[in-house]
């Protein structure tokens, strides 16, 4: 693939000192990333359906819990429609909700660049 | 009776077979991001100017991949823990605008670029001559100061292509963008870079 610029001397240069930092990076910044490796690897090992589904649970609780409420409150003939609630707006502000987001995009660039990359487009 | 004794030799075999590949994983994972950490969080002071705000933005990234990420293929995690990266980085600039105005509003204004020093988080294992020391710091310095007043995407697109390494595709993916307009971004940081640091630099 043509890749403009990535002998640029500037570029080059500039990748030199940025190793020399990387390198010259001090024993406790060191010990923090190594902290922070091993909080991702127990995360993996606490991942998998039934934890990502609990992660919703108290958000789940609350909205159930207002539901209820408002059944018992109104009654069974309930003819127009349901206020929206605080939990929902919990919900959608909730930082997970933006990463689902994100996520949908994210894989919608990453086809587009896969397309890109097998000359489907243009 | 001995169809029970299969069922049980079979359910041990898949937990194994599980154990042993969430093992791998976990393997494979600890490998990249221990390979990936220092870059990933030096390219992370420099856009925010600021170590342990890095620190925490590299291990959330870390955090995110794990949760979100680990099953997908080994070679997708380069594109897509920067990408996680970037948009904390993006995230962090935005509140950062807010929280500066707020200051203003109470009349502290923001501490300035010049503030941060570098050479005092960054002692020299390798032994070299003080002056040999001042001099590389000296010229990072004016490099990170040049790379930290680029524009957002320009920013990116050279960090993840010098720095990381990531090829076109890669750092598409990682910002989120086209190739055509990595190249765009990427040319343009060049330039821009050459301008600043020209009187300095070759």
């Amino acid at each position: 693939m043509n890749d403009p610029g990535k002998n640029e001397p500037i570029a080059n240069q500039a990748k030199e000192l940025f190793d020399d930092s990387v390198e010259r990076l001090d024993a406790a910044t060191l010990s923090r990333l190594n902290q922070g490796r091993h909080k991702a690897l127990a995360e993996l090992s606490h991942s998998g359906p039934s934890v990502t589904w609990l992660r919703w649970a108290p958000a789940a609780g609350v909205a159930a819990a207002a539901v209820v409420a408002v059944v018992v409150m109104r009654g069974p003939q309930v003819d127009e429609l349901e206020p929206v609630t605080a939990s929902d707006f919990e919900m959608l502000l909730e930082e997970d909700g933006f990463e689902m987001f994100e996520d949908l995009e994210f894989y919608a660039v990453l086809d587009a660049v896969a397309a890109e990359v097998n000359g489907d487009v243009g | 009776m001995n169809a029970n004794v299969g069922v049980f030799a079979v359910s041990c075999t898949r937990e194994q077979l599980t154990g042993a590949k969430t093992l791998q994983r976990e393997r494979q994972l600890n490998q990249f991001l221990a390979e990936v950490e220092r870059r990933a969080l030096r390219i992370a002071e420099i856009a925010v100017r600021d170590r342990d705000e890095a620190l925490d933005l590299v291990q959330d990234a870390m955090i995110k991949l794990a949760r979100n990420y680990a099953e997908r293929p080994v070679e997708e995690w380069a594109p897509l823990f920067y990408r996680i990266l970037q948009n904390a980085v993006r995230d962090w600039h935005r509140r950062q605008k807010v929280k500066n105005r707020v200051m203003v509003w109470f009349g502290r204004g923001k501490p300035t670029d010049d503030e941060y020093d570098i050479v005092a988080n960054t002692p020299d294992p390798a032994g070299r001559a003080p002056d040999d020391v001042l001099q590389t710091h000296e010229a990072m310095q004016r490099l990170e100061v040049s790379i930290h007043e680029l524009p957002g995407r320009q920013r990116e697109a050279f960090m993840l292509r010098t720095f990381e390494g990531l090829d076109v595709a890669g750092t598409a993916v990682a910002m989120g963008c086209s190739e055509g307009s990595v190249k765009t971004h990427y040319s343009r940081a060049v330039h821009a870079l050459r301008d600043k640091l020209g009187e300095h630099w070759q």
